[in-house]
Formats: structure tokens, C-alpha cells, sequence
């Protein structure tokens, strides 16, 4: 937009917000005569316009109504998925220590493994996972079993 | 008005039951006030139903504020909203042709936004001359014109064209009247 249309808009937009103050302010009694004056039923008007009203509400109503479903649907997925297995950290290092003992591991885990006592839990975990990648241990399903 | 009067905001139910409340003369305030931000990028009807939407879905409308006031606020913001999209509008035309139907180009097309520019500047220069041209009777009425569009306060104008409270008063009644016969239903060339 040019500068001259730029400047020109802001002008009409400032009398615009004037004659909005003037609008609010005027008294009823002389609102509702000027608009007799120009032929304005000001009853039939309002009829008018409370029938847009209501149309924008049952618009906004359906809106809220289709977000809400889609909100229901996000919930229901949510919760709808497994909850993670829970897992029985002593049985996990007995489980390792058993590999370790057997030798059919790669050496570097082996060696690593070895050293099970020092493990934090997610090691042992994760070195159970990658065993089982290799195919070297069974994996276990949710419910705590070898799948 | 108290710290609880200012931080308090109607519910969606009591901003519904306030609109279906209104007077017949508040009716005919928000009609004109959509009239006057109405523009050719949102017309004045579209103007009421967004600001009824945007009342309803949960814009924050003060209790010590009156509803009309909230909505002609409202109306004020979508119609500059409007305009400044206009101004900065990039518009992305669709390549939909053989093989390409998806394609599109992401390329602003600057002749697009340039005509409704132009189409804007017009609409905007043909308006402020048919109001002037109202008041060729009243140079009084034209100097006040051009005061409020240069923004400045009463005081300020009243200053400038030497008119105690009551005539100026009655001038900008006078200047609200006539703007608002011409353009019943809105600022259209």
C-alpha cells in the first residue's frame, strides 16, 4: 500500500472511531428519532438483528460442538493405547547374568554385562534390548512373558 | 470501579442473555457502528456476526464494560484486522493445470495484492472526497472534518475553530447525521 493510501485509510479510520464515540454516547430518545427521521422501523430492526445473532450463535454453537467432539476423539486415542509392560528389574539382571554366564552374547556386551552390579536399571534394560535385537534373548511381551 | 469490577469477565451465558437484552436503540448503535467499519474487504453484516462470534467464543468482556460497547470494540478490531490484511496480502496462485493439478506455486503474485491495493486506495479517496463535498456549505462543519481525521481531541479542535462546547457539540451532531443519512448502509461509494 502506498503512503498516501496508507495515510488517507488512517484518516477515515479516525473519523470512523469519532463518530463510533459520538454513536455510543448519543441518548436513546434522539438515536431512535433519527432513525424514524430516515424511515427506520427501529422495532422491526432489532427484529432483524436479533435473528443475525441468533444465527451467528447456532453457527459458534456447532463449531464448539465439532471441536469438542474432536477433543473426545483425541482423548479416546490416547487413553486407547497399551500401557508400557511393566518390568521386573531384579528379574532383568537375573536374566542377564544368566546370557552373561551362557557366552552366546557378543563379547563387547558380555563384557560389559559382567559387570551387571554396576549397571544402572536402564542399562540392563537396554542391553536386554539389543540382545534381543540380535535375536540373542527372546523379547518379552506386556505382560511380562517371552513372546 | 474496584480491582474485582476490572479483572471480572462475563461468561458466554452472560454475554448471550446481554445481547438478547439490548434496546431497540442499541440495535440501531451497532448497525451504525458496523456501517462505519464496514469496508469492501468485510461488509457490515459480516462485521456484526464476527463480533458476536468472537464475543461468544470467549474474548474477554469485562463486566463494567457495556456490551455494546465490547462489540463495537470488537467490530473495530476485525475491520482493521481486514484492512491490514489487504495491505500485506501474498497471494499464492494455484499452477491447476494438466499434470500439475497439486502444484503450486509458492510465489507471492504481486499483481493480485496490487489490485486489491488499488481497488482499497480508490474505494478510500473517492469516500473522503464525497465527505468533504457533504459539508460544502459548512466550512465550520469541514474544518472539524479534517480535525477528526488528523485525530485530534475536542479541545484541541475546539481551539482551532473558535466554538464553545455547545457549538461544537452541535456541529459534530450535525456532521454524524448527514454522514450517517448519506451512507445508510455504510461507507459505498
Amino acid at each position: 500500500m502506498t503512503g498516501k493510501n496508507e495515510t488517507e485509510r488512517a484518516a477515515l479510520d479516525r473519523l470512523a472511531d469519532a463518530l463510533v464515540e459520538d454513536i455510543l454516547n448519543v441518548s436513546d430518545e434522539d438515536i431512535l428519532a433519527e432513525f424514524a427521521e430516515q424511515g427506520g422501523d427501529a422495532r422491526q430492526h432489532a427484529e432483524k438483528m436479533r435473528s443475525l445473532f441468533e444465527a451467528t450463535m447456532l453457527v459458534t454453537n456447532k463449531r464448539r460442538m465439532a471441536a469438542a467432539k474432536a477433543g473426545v476423539a483425541a482423548t479416546r486415542r490416547t487413553s486407547h493405547q497399551p500401557p508400557p509392560p511393566t518390568v521386573d528389574i531384579a528379574e532383568a539382571r537375573a536374566r542377564l547374568r544368566t546370557l552373561v554366564e551362557r557366552s552366546s552374547a557378543p563379547s563387547n556386551l558380555t563384557l560389559a554385562a559382567r559387570k551387571e552390579e554396576e549397571l544402572s536399571n536402564a542399562d540392563i534394560l537396554g542391553m536386554l534390548e539389543d540382545l534381543a535385537e540380535l535375536g540373542i534373548v527372546a523379547p518379552k511381551n506386556g505382560d511380562g512373558e517371552e513372546s | 470501579m474496584n480491582l474485582h469490577q476490572s479483572t471480572a469477565t462475563r461468561s458466554r451465558d452472560e454475554i448471550i442473555e446481554a445481547i438478547r437484552a439490548l434496546s431497540n436503540a442499541d440495535w440501531v448503535r451497532l448497525r451504525q457502528v458496523a456501517n462505519l467499519y464496514g469496508r469492501p474487504s468485510i461488509t457490515a453484516d459480516d462485521l456484526l456476526q464476527e463480533a458476536f462470534a468472537r464475543a461468544m467464543d470467549g474474548r474477554h468482556c469485562p463486566v463494567h464494560v457495556d456490551v455494546v460497547r465490547f462489540l463495537a470494540e470488537a467490530m473495530r478490531s476485525i475491520a482493521h484486522g481486514e484492512q491490514e490484511k489487504v495491505a500485506n496480502r501474498m497471494v499464492f496462485p494455484s499452477a491447476e493445470s494438466g499434470d500439475r493439478q497439486k502444484a503450486v506455486l509458492r510465489q507471492p503474485d504481486p499483481a493480485g495484492s496490487a489490485e486489491d491495493r488499488a481497488l482499497n486506495a480508490e474505494h478510500t479517496q473517492r469516500i473522503r472526497t464525497q465527505l468533504f463535498s457533504l459539508f460544502d456549505d459548512d466550512p465550520t462543519a469541514r474544518d472539524i472534518l479534517e480535525c477528526l481525521m488528523e485525530g485530534l481531541t475536542a479541545e484541541e479542535i475546539r481551539e482551532l475553530t473558535d466554538l464553545d462546547k455547545t457549538a461544537y457539540a452541535s456541529k459534530r451532531k450535525l456532521i454524524r447525521r448527514r454522514i450517517d443519512k448519506q451512507y445508510p448502509e455504510g461507507w459505498k461509494p
